[in-house]
């Protein structure tokens, strides 16, 4: 095998190295912030160490906002419901989709695409008459149950199972007399772990930053998610920035957990799906 | 002994039962600071209301409007009580949804003269309504930098008409490094400045709601900005960015013509450093107008109007209250007995020990008001954009207004 | 094995998989027909209708065809409609221009610990808040101290870099976010930054699924780094470009964030940054006239499907149809 000249390489890694440093940089940033005094976060040009606020900033975090970690393990509660929920109702669609010959099929494929170019955002007030309807003002499930099954999950695990599970299993299965259940729990879905995953860290990030939902369906401090709770800090005449960083920064931990603990996961699973193959 | 305790726990527990009837619980809907004001003066409202228990709903500034917005379009969920701020207010003009106050029986009209005129007259709608009690109010004010205009020998004084304050602006705005770039100007925007004189949020609309963004007001708010722009003493910074904060911190911009709130900014978080620098004087010309203001609602969906007309009276009619709530938040008093106060005579630390208020007091007394009217935001738009025509692409400034107009009255109705 | 059991079971057996399918994919429909479909209907009724919200549902009044006649002739609508357009590809297309050569430089024979850290890194953007990206950007885009503009007048006067940037100083400094023309291309930027780490994960994980052989078979030949990429690569990337692309475009088309965040939620001056979906926000909940909004959304409804269309025809037909060959 022959390696290729050393500045070909140097030059790879150096320009692979930029993108990241850029990319990556947001989050050091935010943290820096956190620990910066208020009058010392809008400094331009800006201090790129840490401060010495820290300690500060969070007694003023839990000052203006009591119910901080209340809120924190609401978040966590709302965004774990939402993505097993998810995986669940969207691996279940996905596999009819991609492994059953049906009437109606492509009718139904073809209209689950369409509704995702809906621009969701006037659903807004209908979103908020219903859930008034039903009783869900200030409960969780009103922020996961509505996206349990997303057009785009279905689709997305629709593809990665398609290319990951052999039709002969499934047959081989039938033939043992296993239940059409059966063989998705016990075949299907162990096969598409990496693509869960890959779904999971979407739903799971789109459910920790959904804000304008949240605005509107919970009503009580104490029901508060993360991003409502850490803007309603934010006043007219006085806004707390110190609380404000210190609360997002630990508020992006959790998923920054999540996020190191699978992106492994998560690429490996695009790359075994992502072929597209029918 | 036992059978005494019991007999007693159940007189107790039925004596409870009937005066936890009549208890009601409003919910209230606010941005901070206001619940740091309602929890304050929520002792002395129980004393007089024991019966009445309030709950807060607190969001942030921005989305606390867009929530109550929505409930009130749903007609579901609404809070007995909610604060609204000027910029928001046109939007909740429109026929019904809050509770017209100045009918019974609630009477509010009666209260006319507490309140200084212009607030007054701005919680009424075109068509007649009261649909909200003012809370406190903002008067415009120009801020100056007393070292700036020290070291460039200016005079606070040879300020009097507009004509004086951009020749004064000449001699603001220079090059301090001497690197050929010029790095200090009069102002922030010239922009914020054509927004203050021609009234801010409102007074796009007359009493019979024609739109007026002809008029010589609005031309003469123009005409100032265009002369700043052109003689290039504005530093072009949009307001909220951390260029503007740094303006501020650094000294670069002379003066700020902004509501006089913008030193409760400056204080805590802006530029704490910058304390006794600053002076604060009348606008130019003899303007007086408004800059930001709050307002309490009442909608008509509520369950509790009246235990929530209780409060809304408690915090905007009596003085002693009104006080409180400035001592909190140090937003100016809609009530005018309040300035009678020796507080307003104190000498403000941050302005270099100037008693301002007393400024302002004077200020607001000649402010002149219009009535809300529903399509005042969209106006505040298309003459925003009317205004960046004429100073970013030269447009004719009539030219520019009439299209303004144009724009304005297709959109009504809608 | 004719005991009724029996025959019950092997019914159930042949019923259960003929029905199944429609069993799993039914929570989608369900959930659809009970919160979707009653947003839908909404935007639908109050489309022909004047309705400015406050008043609650029984202040709508019916008004026709009037929104749709507003704005097909309101200039503003078709700016926002063509602001969406131009952030469409100068957002869209760089993404994929750099996301492709990127997941193939990655694809090399890097050590996969390196390798991952690489990517891990590419796709935080992807979840970052916004609070992060506005204060981030806004520190970057500022007109005299951010960071942008100190790094371009540093290229435009030292002598080094003179000759290349030197142009740039009658231009500088420049109002990133306070000049019309400008806010576009800021934008772009941020949008950019955002997901391209997104598109080279995707791509990434496509090239993988191309057997290294290919490539081994490819050197022998006397193949260069350019004919891998061009001539290799590519031509089997189609369908997922095709993918991306898709999803770039349905994305792109309700592009709201980024332009909100950074124009403080105006649209900027001259509204060069408004989007159509910025200007459906500001319609719906700032100016409220909910009918005017209710019929921009499926106006926009329409153009999405129209360019999906379009990206199906160009793109996407090629793709399938090179599937059906092999």
């Amino acid at each position: 095998m022959r390696r290729r000249p050393l500045p070909g390489r140097l030059l790879m890694y150096l320009l692979l190295s930029l993108v990241a440093v850029v990319t990556v940089f947001p989050f050091y940033w935010m943290f820096i912030l956190a620990t910066q005094a208020p009058a010392e976060i809008f400094r331009t040009p800006p201090h790129l160490w840490f401060g010495r606020s820290g300690a500060e900033n969070y007694h003023a975090l839990i000052r203006a906002l009591p119910t901080f970690w209340r809120n924190m393990w609401n978040s966590i509660y709302v965004a774990i419901m939402a993505t097993l929920t998810t995986l669940f109702f969207c691996s279940l669609g996905g596999y009819a989709f991609a492994m059953y010959d049906f009437k109606y099929k492509n009718q139904l494929f073809a209209l689950m695409i369409a509704t995702m170019m809906i621009p969701p955002l006037l659903g807004i007030v209908p979103y908020y008459i219903m859930m008034s309807w039903l009783g869900w003002i200030d409960k969780p499930r009103a922020l996961y149950v509505p996206s349990m099954a997303s057009a785009f999950g279905i689709f997305l695990l629709r593809q990665y199972i398609a290319a990951a599970v052999p039709r002969e299993l499934l047959d081989a299965a039938r033939i043992d007399g296993c239940s059409e259940f059966r063989i998705y729990w016990n075949i299907v879905l162990p096969l598409i772990r990496p693509g869960l995953a890959t779904l999971g860290i979407v739903t799971f990030v789109g459910s920790w930053n959904n804000f304008l939902g949240a605005l509107v369906v919970l009503r009580s401090r104490e029901a508060y998610t993360l991003p409502v709770a850490l803007r309603s800090l934010q006043g007219l005449y006085t806004t707390d920035w110190g609380a404000i960083m210190l609360g997002t920064a630990l508020s992006i931990l959790p998923i920054l957990v999540v996020f190191l603990f699978a992106s492994r996961r998560i690429i490996a699973a695009f790359a075994a799906g992502a072929g597209l193959k029918q | 002994m036992r059978k005494a305790l019991f007999v007693g726990v159940c007189l107790a527990a039925l004596a409870l039962a009937a005066w936890g009837e009549e208890k009601v619980t409003i919910t209230v809907a606010v941005y901070p600071d206001l619940d740091s004001v309602i929890e304050g003066v929520l002792p002395a409202f129980q004393a007089l209301y024991p019966d009445i228990e309030v709950e807060l709903e607190v969001a942030g500034y921005v989305d606390h409007h867009t929530r109550l917005l929505t409930t009130l379009a749903a007609g579901m969920g609404v809070p007995d009580m909610a604060a609204v701020e000027i910029g928001y207010i046109a939007r909740f003009a429109a026929e019904g949804g809050l509770v017209d106050l100045s009918q019974p029986p609630y009477n509010a009209e009666a209260y006319a003269s507490l309140f200084v005129p212009y607030a007054w007259q701005q919680a009424h709608t075109v068509d007649g309504r009261l649909i909200a009690m003012p809370a406190d109010i903002a008067p415009a004010t120009m801020f100056w930098r007393r070292d700036v205009f020290a070291e460039r020998g200016v005079s606070i004084d040879e300020i009097k008409t507009w004509e004086d304050y951009i020749e004064v602006g000449r001699r603001l705005t220079y090059d301090a490094d001497g690197d050929g770039q010029i790095d200090h100007w009069l102002v922030d925007d010239a922009a914020t400045v054509a927004m203050i004189l021609w009234g801010g949020h409102t007074r796009f609309f007359d009493q019979e709601g024609n739109c007026i963004v002809d008029s010589p007001r609005f031309v003469r708010a123009f005409e100032v900005a265009k002369a700043i722009r052109e003689a290039g003493l504005d530093a072009r910074i949009p307001a909220w960015t951390n260029e503007w904060y740094e303006a501020f911190r650094r000294g670069t911009v002379a003066t700020a013509i902004n509501g006089a709130w913008l030193m409760g900014h400056l204080q805590n978080w802006i530029a704490p450093e910058t304390a006794g620098l600053w002076g604060a004087a009348q606008l130019p010309g003899g303007i007086y107008t408004q800059r930001g203001g709050t307002w309490y609602v009442i909608p008509q969906a509520s369950d509790n109007k009246d235990a929530a007309w209780k409060l809304v009276k408690f915090l905007t009619t009596n003085p002693d209250i009104q006080l409180r709530a400035f001592e909190i938040t140090n937003a100016f008093p809609a009530v005018q007995a309040v300035w009678e106060d020796p507080i307003f005579e104190e000498p403000v630390p941050f302005l270099g020990g100037q008693p301002a208020r007393l400024l302002w007091k004077e200020a607001v007394q000649h402010i002149v008001g219009v009535p809300t009217n529903p399509n005042d935001a969209i106006a505040m738009e298309i003459v925003s954009d009317a205004l960046t025509q004429v100073l970013e692409e030269g447009r004719p400034i009539a030219e520019a207004l009439a299209e303004a107009k144009r724009l304005i009255e297709r959109r009504t109705g809608l | 094995m004719s005991n009724p059991l029996g025959l019950w079971r092997r019914w159930w057996a042949r019923r259960q998989q003929r029905y199944a399918p429609y069993l799993f994919i039914s929570p989608f429909y369900i959930l659809f027909f009970a919160f979707g479909l009653f947003p839908i209907g909404f935007s639908l009724v109050l489309s022909f209708h004047s309705w400015r919200a406050v008043g609650g549902l029984e202040t709508m009044r019916w008004i026709g065809l009037e929104n749709y006649r507003f704005l097909l002739t309101d200039p503003w609508f078709w700016q926002s409609l063509g602001n969406t357009l131009v952030l469409l590809v100068i957002s869209g297309l760089p993404q994929h221009l750099i996301a492709l050569p990127l997941a193939f430089l990655l694809n090399r024979r890097l050590p996969p610990r390196l390798r991952h850290l690489y990517s891990a890194s590419y796709f935080f953007p992807y979840i970052t808040s916004t609070v992060a990206i506005s204060l981030v950007f806004g520190t970057i885009f500022g007109l005299h101290y951010g960071i942008l503009n100190q790094l371009l007048e540093y290229l435009a006067s030292a002598p080094w870099s003179r000759w290349l940037f030197g142009w740039l100083e009658g231009y500088l400094p420049i109002n990133w976010l306070g000049k019309a023309v400008y806010i576009k291309p800021a934008i772009a930027i941020v949008v950019l930054w955002h997901w391209f780490g997104w598109n080279t994960i995707l791509y990434l994980a496509g090239l993988q699924t191309i057997p290294r052989e290919v490539f081994e078979a490819a050197k022998v030949d006397g193949a260069n780094v350019w004919h891998e990429f061009w001539h290799i690569s590519l031509p089997l990337l189609r369908p997922i470009i095709f993918f991306a692309v898709t999803m770039t475009i349905i994305g792109n088309m309700q592009l709201f964030d980024e332009p909100f965040i950074l124009t403080g939620g105006t649209g900027g001056p001259g509204r060069a940054g408004m989007t159509v979906a910025i200007y459906l926000y500001r319609t719906a909940f700032e100016w409220t006239q909910m009918g005017v909004a209710a019929a921009m959304s499926w106006l926009l409804f329409v153009s999405i499907g129209v360019l999906s269309l379009l990206n199906y025809l160009l793109l996407g037909r090629a793709a399938l149809a090179r599937r059906g060959e092999e």
